[in-house]
């Protein structure tokens, strides 16, 4: 998998990611107001599409139809509501229980988009850049675990081939039992070989003098002015949507009686607030495209 | 004082019962000296460096003193053992803990508790001379072997150690990434004046440059002199190290030559001019010609095509040949040329897009699976302990066959029959090597297809398995086989072919194949191209110059 910082949003400090999307799917779990939520996947698919281009739209239209599978399932199990629009199995199908369906739907998917674009700018690198200095020991063995599974992985292929090369290893027509044998024979290799792999390991990082002093972490990424300015702009916005919340201006019920508050007089502020929070990495996307072709064309 | 001084040491691993693994070691290395230490597999080598680094030195007995500046190593704390003394392992891949090139670079001043300030200076500087800074934001699952043992050294290099060890660096490395290693060791020794002490199969590139060479043989030491002298010793006990010596000195004792014994090519070259001021009288041995039309090949390839995915680039590109029964060919070329894929295509493990391959007349996607790998077709994978799943050999082999009297047989063809009762992961590269040809062998294969059979083996092992290679020509196997190793194609090969740019361009026998190259071809040729044509092995020069002589004489 390829991963290129060429991204603004990704390439301030990780501080800035970790913050944000600490916020983005934080508060979006504390929020189901539909206007919130809609909200929120917009920002979600723009920077997802922008992160991953053409490849990104892959996983939006994945999640229309778990949307859609969600929405109408609730239903189903749900049956609290006032406005019945039919009977399935001799139990009620509520209006109510439909829109909350959608919602709690929309909600999920709009998580696990915010994920998608955590997975793409919170490398390990960064997250050890984040936590190697307050827990060392836990980072570099969660480091090495993680190294561990795509290492794994390829040594799985490597021996598979080789065995198909001898006649040996699983073909198209063997039996279960034989399947399960050579997996078996496969596994153990492996174990042999990891632990080989794992002692030579050992020896490199004391031979590096690992564990003689007490850890430092290497600071790839500096913090700039502009990381601490976003820091700051995101912790206000976040005050203000967090008062917000607080004070029942984003409060949604649906059931048993449909409720929800409208984003009107005050709150629209509050909206406002929590737009401009999930927009930040659109926003710095566009701002940096923008001021490229500037000092490009000098347009 | 001696950078490094090792006292009257002896050692015996705790499992060996008293036997001893060193015995009576004592030499010194001198502050900024070059030193390479040589031996045939087994003979200590390895067992001799771990002492010199208490935090890797196995369990056992050991007595004696390794004296660091004059201070005992064992009162060396951890932290001034991992500073001062830089260790390179064998193996690229298990040295690397981190997943950043940058954070492996790192990692050492990590663990001393560097400030950030001089972490940052120390990463940059080794980062742009070790020429990584193009590389230095990837994922070390990226990258090529050779930058990975680079790397390796360049984040020892990053503590800024006094010392630097190395235990045969290059063995998991192709020749023109080993050569670049070794050259930037060279590098580190000549402008920083690291003390370095090397362990090497691949004399050629270091001999002729190190200050000292210290031979092992069983655990002692047989010889401990300037490069020059060591050649002449060797060869004079006639010890079976003298195979493992840089082809100019071996030409050079082999063929009772007169003056200052060559070390590198150019005085080899001078050495030759100065032998014949005129053109000798024989300058090429009888050869055979090339067979170019073949009765029943045992392999036939028609315009290979294949990728890896639907938008990556070809890598087979039109490949076509084909390889007559009972014969030995090698396919030789650079670095991801495509040499291994054509081999895993005609396994059919890459299925490639267009193109024919026939084996022994049919068509490979005729034969089913069991029919294809069963006294038919079978291939040596680059690394052999991808072929081992079970806790002996005796066992793996018996996977392959249960008749005991067969496994036996092919045991004693390979020379394994001491080592049967071992743990695969126990054996040295050499054995390893042989108990996976062992393995495949098994299956009674005619086409046996070998992918770098010769990497990480030292000479001696060559020898052996060349040998084996010979036995199974004589019983009618056809060996098709990848390989980096010039000197070996040319030498034990039958034809020679290059494949560069997705497809095999010419195809010859070693002599005219080797002998038309000026830069891809042995170190024997190059040293004595402009006085015999065609002379492409050690032995071939020997011949040559044995019988002008004897004219002259």
């Amino acid at each position: 998998m390829k991963r290129e910082e060429n991204d603004a949003f990704s390439r301030c400090h990780p501080a800035v990611g970790f913050v944000f999307f600490v916020g983005a799917i934080g508060l979006g779990a504390m929020i189901l107001h539909p206007a919130y939520i809609l909200a929120s996947g917009i920002f979600a698919v723009s920077y997802y599409c922008l992160l991953r281009g053409a490849k990104g739209l892959k996983l939006v239209a994945l999640s229309i139809p778990v949307f859609l599978f969600l929405t109408f399932a609730n239903p189903l199990v749900n049956h609290d509501g006032q406005r019945v629009l039919t009977h399935v199995f001799g139990k009620p199908y509520t209006l109510e229980a439909l829109i909350y369906g959608m919602v709690i739907a929309g909600m999920l998917v709009v998580m696990l988009l915010w994920a998608g674009c955590y997975n793409a700018v919170m490398t390990s690198d960064k997250f050890m850049t984040l936590f190697g200095g307050v827990i060392p020991t836990i980072s570099m063995l969660l480091l090495m675990v993680l190294r561990l599974v795509p290492n794994m992985i390829r040594k799985i292929k490597q021996l598979a081939g080789a065995r198909k090369c001898i006649g040996r290893g699983a073909g198209e027509n063997a039996t279960r039992r034989e399947k399960i044998t050579d997996s078996l024979n496969v596994i153990s290799a492996l174990m042999t070989w990891a632990l080989e792999g794992g002692v030579i390991t050992a020896d490199s990082m004391r031979s590096r003098g690992y564990g003689t002093d007490k850890r430092t972490t290497f600071q790839l990424h500096a913090l700039r002015r502009q990381d601490a300015a976003l820091l700051i702009w995101m912790g206000l916005l976040a005050a203000a949507i967090i008062a917000l919340i607080a004070g029942g201006g984003t409060a949604a019920d649906y059931t048993p009686v449909m409720n929800i508050t409208p984003v009107a007089g005050r709150r629209v502020w509050g909206f406002a607030a929590y737009c401009l929070f999930l927009s930040l990495p659109t926003v710095l996307y566009v701002k940096e495209a923008v001021q490229w072709r500037i000092s490009r064309f000098g347009i | 004082m001696a950078h490094f001084e090792i006292r009257d040491l002896s050692f015996s691993y705790a499992s060996a019962k008293g036997r001893l693994s060193l015995e009576h070691v004592s030499f010194s290395v001198e502050r900024g000296e070059y030193i390479v230490l040589c031996g045939r597999s087994g003979s200590g080598k390895t067992t001799l460096l771990k002492q010199l680094k208490p935090v890797l030195a196995p369990a056992g007995k050991r007595s004696g003193e390794v004296l660091f500046n004059g201070v005992s190593v064992k009162q060396l704390s951890e932290r001034d053992q991992a500073a001062k003394i830089g260790y390179v392992m064998q193996n690229p891949d298990d040295q690397i803990v981190t997943d950043k090139v940058w954070h492996e670079l790192a990692f050492g001043l990590e663990s001393l508790g560097c400030d950030q300030k001089t972490m940052r200076a120390r990463v940059a500087e080794m980062a742009c001379y070790f020429g990584i800074q193009d590389w230095f934001h990837r994922d070390v699952a990226n990258l090529s072997g050779g930058q990975k043992q680079l790397l390796n050294l360049a984040s020892i290099m990053a503590m800024q150690p006094e010392m630097l060890i190395l235990d045969e660096p290059t063995s998991q490395l192709d020749p023109i990434a080993a050569s670049d290693f070794l050259n930037t060791v060279r590098k580190i020794n000549l402008e920083l004046g690291t003390t370095v002490l090397i362990t090497e199969h691949r004399l050629e590139d270091i001999f002729p440059h190190a200050d000292r060479a210290v031979v092992m043989d069983g655990g002692r030491i047989i010889a401990d002199d300037i490069p020059r002298n060591i050649g002449k010793l060797l060869y004079e006990q006639e010890n079976p190290m003298f195979t493992a010596m840089p082809t100019p000195v071996r030409v050079f004792y082999g063929a009772r030559g007169e003056g200052r014994c060559p070390l590198t090519v150019r005085e080899g070259r001078s050495w030759l001019s100065e032998a014949f001021p005129a053109p000798p009288r024989l300058t090429s041995l009888p050869e055979e010609p090339l067979e170019e039309d073949i009765p029943d090949p045992a392999l036939t390839m028609k315009e290979l095509w294949f990728r890896y995915e639907k938008d990556s680039p070809d890598i087979l590109r039109g490949v076509s040949g084909e390889v007559p029964a009972g014969s030995l060919c090698a396919i030789v070329g650079g670095n991801g040329a495509g040499k291994s894929t054509a081999l895993k295509a005609i396994c059919g493990i890459n299925r490639p897009y267009r193109g024919k391959i026939k084996v022994f007349g049919k068509p490979v996607e005729k034969y089913k699976s069991a029919e294809l790998f069963n006294h038919c077709l079978s291939m040596l994978p680059q690394d052999p302990k991808s072929l081992f799943v079970k806790k002996t050999v005796r066992e793996d082999l018996e996977e392959m066959n249960k008749d005991k009297a067969r496994v036996q047989e092919i045991a004693e063809l390979c020379q394994i029959t001491a080592l049967l009762d071992s743990h695969p992961y126990d054996l040295s590269g050499g054995e390893q090597q042989r108990a996976a040809l062992a393995k495949v062998l098994l299956t009674e294969p005619r086409l046996l297809l070998l992918d770098e059979p010769t990497k990480g083996i030292d000479s001696f092992f060559k020898e052996t398995f060349a040998q084996i290679l010979a036995e199974l020509k004589q019983k009618g196997i056809t060996i098709v086989m990848v390989s980096h190793d010039v000197e070996f194609c040319a030498r034990y090969a039958d034809r020679v072919s290059m494949f560069f740019d997705g497809q095999i361009l010419t195809t010859d026998t070693p002599q005219r194949f080797f002998g038309g190259n000026s830069f891809y071809t042995t170190a024997a040729n190059r040293m004595s191209r402009h006085v015999f044509s065609h002379a492409v092995t050690a032995e071939n020069v020997i011949d040559l110059y044995r019988r002008n002589m004897e004219d002259e004489g």
